[in-house]
């Protein structure tokens, strides 16, 4: 089953890619491999959920799909590589793309993603049905269309509701398409999607910071997240919020690459909108990072002027408009009511809401997991991170550009909006912040260290001697 | 047309001597933190390497193979496994109650596609208890099938 497997995942990234590679604006902005693969991947597996999804709904889900998705792939190839003859080229200069990095830091970072990778094939080996989530709500609805054939929508049943069948179907149906393309339900499905969403994460931050910033601050922040312990603990439970933290991260390396090819195209938008699409297609917190990133870009208005923010609103909203239609048609269709939504009542929420306890008692769980987050014996991630600015001090540029603020808003109103919906809506309040709390944070984390690292001079700026890798 | 700014990649700006050292303890932290991490995963892959048993979740759902062959391919199906809380202290009782939540959850995990829930009301009811002690059929039900160790298959009387 393994090179079955195998070819799903490969499937999935080389359609991403070919469709990245197929709207850079080559014109405005010189092609990198790395982040174009990894920014590939991740549109990739996007794309193929949201295929399967489409498939399911005109034919259920038949071992059919594999075909049709590879015969798709090929046509796409071969219109990519007729765009591509005909593309006129352009030359890149030499400071198109990242030196080379450190050599320290290099080997750092290899021998983390090393322990990482044989941390993450032991927790796989320990619990290859992941955790509590995993088995009884993400690999369950994976087995119920999967095993389900005619009757896959039964999936989403309301008389199971502790299993959230209102949750949308990006880990799911990547999990039955894994199944489909193997012939058979295997536990490699569902880990090597985690993998796949772990790994991705990674590579896009580093790529995304190495094109933008320098490879030595892409490899920092790769380390730290490498070393979060939440990170690869939670990516090899099965769990939604590593999935939906990678299309966070996706949605503000495309706004970061707006923000500084913005004038002369409007693409990087346009993956912006469809990246937070895919995010609202992976777990029901994306419903507040849409309205969170447009409230962002309304501000950026304010700074960088309304002509500028109407751009790049148009071009959000003109990439997430296909998601948002997707994603409405699977809640109008198919899903349930919301269980935490079903059973709010006004008088209630209207209690909460005004009892100055609950905002004591969110707000003091937020500073303590917050300032913990990352804990791995030597220190927070949080507290490291901190350090390491005070260190290092902020790149006047980076922080002056429309889009860092931008992002800061975007990141802040999240946290709001979580604080909020703890206060308004958690039925046992205590209990859902110490079981939920951490994970909403990792949903951020890549973000937030995306950002740390935009904003954060490099040790180049710096002036840091580093002895360089030498070339192989 | 380009990613990189002009100052990032091969260009450094002049260092003065307290900048080169707050870069170096910088990166200095992020190593030791790198370092830390590191050693935990190394001492979590080598603890799963030496681990021979089956992980939980598989063991327990190898107990069902044979249920979810009598059931029905799809469906309702329902459910009996709470545990007899007489006589338990509120501490065991709540222990007791999110362990046969539990098992309700796995039973479903193992069963799907059918849709298992806690009610006699569907025409076969899935019974899953500690072993050695499978109640009575409920009222209106006959025991189509026992598994052993705890399972057992009602079934609604004619």
């Amino acid at each position: 089953m393994t090179p079955w497997l195998g070819l799903s995942l490969l499937v999935s990234v080389t359609a991403g890619l070919l469709l990245i590679r197929w709207v850079w604006p080559g014109a405005a902005a010189a092609w990198w491999w790395p982040l174009g693969m990894a920014l590939g991947a991740a549109f990739g597996v996007g794309l193929s959920s949201v295929l399967l999804y489409l498939w399911m709904l005109a034919f259920g889900p038949t071992r059919g799909f594999p075909i049709a998705e590879c015969s798709l792939l090929i046509l796409m190839t071969a219109i990519a590589l007729v765009r591509v003859r005909r593309a006129p080229k352009v030359a890149a200069s030499p400071r198109d793309h990242p030196g080379r990095p450190a050599g320290l830091l290099a080997w750092a970072a290899g021998l983390a993603l090393a322990l990482a990778s044989a941390a993450f094939l032991g927790m796989l080996r320990r619990q290859p049905h992941g955790e509590w989530d995993a088995w009884m709500n993400w690999n369950l609805r994976a087995r119920m269309i999967f095993r389900g054939g005619e009757t896959w929508q039964t999936a989403f049943s309301d008389m199971i509701p502790w299993s959230h069948p209102d949750y949308p179907l990006m880990v799911q149906s990547l999990v039955v398409r894994s199944w489909l393309y193997a012939g058979g339900e295997t536990l490699g499905g569902p880990a090597m999607v985690a993998a796949a969403f772990t790994l991705g994460t990674v590579v896009l931050l580093v790529a995304a910071l190495a094109a933008m910033r320098s490879a030595s601050q892409g490899l920092v922040a790769g380390l730290v997240l490498l070393s979060t312990p939440f990170f690869i603990v939670h990516g090899a439970s099965f769990y939604g919020d590593v999935p939906i933290g990678l299309f966070l991260l996706t949605t503000f390396v495309c706004l970061a690459l707006d923000g500084r090819h913005g004038e002369a195209t409007r693409r990087f938008a346009v993956l912006a909108g469809a990246a937070a699409g895919f995010a609202l297609w992976t777990k029901n917190e994306g419903v507040t990072f849409v309205p969170a990133i447009v409230a962002g870009i309304l501000a950026s208005g304010l700074v960088g002027g309304w002509p500028a923010a109407r751009r790049r609103l148009t071009g959000f909203g003109l990439g997430l408009l296909p998601m948002l239609l997707v994603a409405a048609s699977f809640k109008l269709r198919l899903a349930p009511r919301n269980d935490l939504v079903a059973t709010l009542g006004i008088e209630r929420t209207i209690d909460w809401l005004t009892d100055p306890r609950r905002y004591f008692l969110t707000l003091r769980e937020f500073i303590t997991h917050l300032g913990a987050f990352g804990f791995n014996g030597f220190g927070s991630a949080t507290w490291l991170l901190l350090a390491y600015l005070l260190a290092m001090g902020i790149g006047r540029r980076e922080l002056d550009r429309v889009w860092t603020r931008m992002a800061v808003v975007v990141l802040v109103l999240m946290l709001a909006v979580d604080y909020i919906v703890f206060v308004a809506m958690a039925y046992d309040l205590p209990r859902l912040l110490n079981s939920s709390l951490d994970r909403l944070l990792l949903q951020l984390w890549p973000s937030a260290l995306f950002l740390l690292f935009m904003a954060v001079r490099t040790p180049e700026e710096v002036g840091f001697p580093f002895r360089r890798a030498k070339p192989s | 047309m380009s990613l990189t700014p002009a100052s990032a990649g091969t260009a450094a700006a002049p260092a003065d001597s307290w900048s080169v050292m707050r870069t170096r303890i910088a990166l200095a932290l992020v190593l030791l933190y790198a370092l830390a991490s590191g050693a935990a995963w190394l001492k979590l892959a080598a603890s799963a390497a030496g681990r021979a048993a089956p992980d939980e979740i598989s063991t327990y759902e190898r107990r069902f193979q044979e249920v979810r062959a009598a059931l029905p391919a799809r469906g309702v199906v329902g459910y009996l496994g709470r545990t007899d809380s007489a006589g338990l202290t509120p501490a065991e009782r709540e222990a007791a109650s999110l362990r046969d939540f539990k098992h309700y959850l796995l039973a479903q995990y193992a069963l799907a596609p059918v849709v298992l829930i806690e009610s006699t009301e569907p025409d076969f009811v899935v019974g899953n208890f500690d072993s050695g002690k499978a109640p009575s059929a409920p009222p209106g039900f006959r025991l189509e099938r026992d598994f052993g160790n705890g399972l057992v298959l009602f079934r609604r009387s004619p």
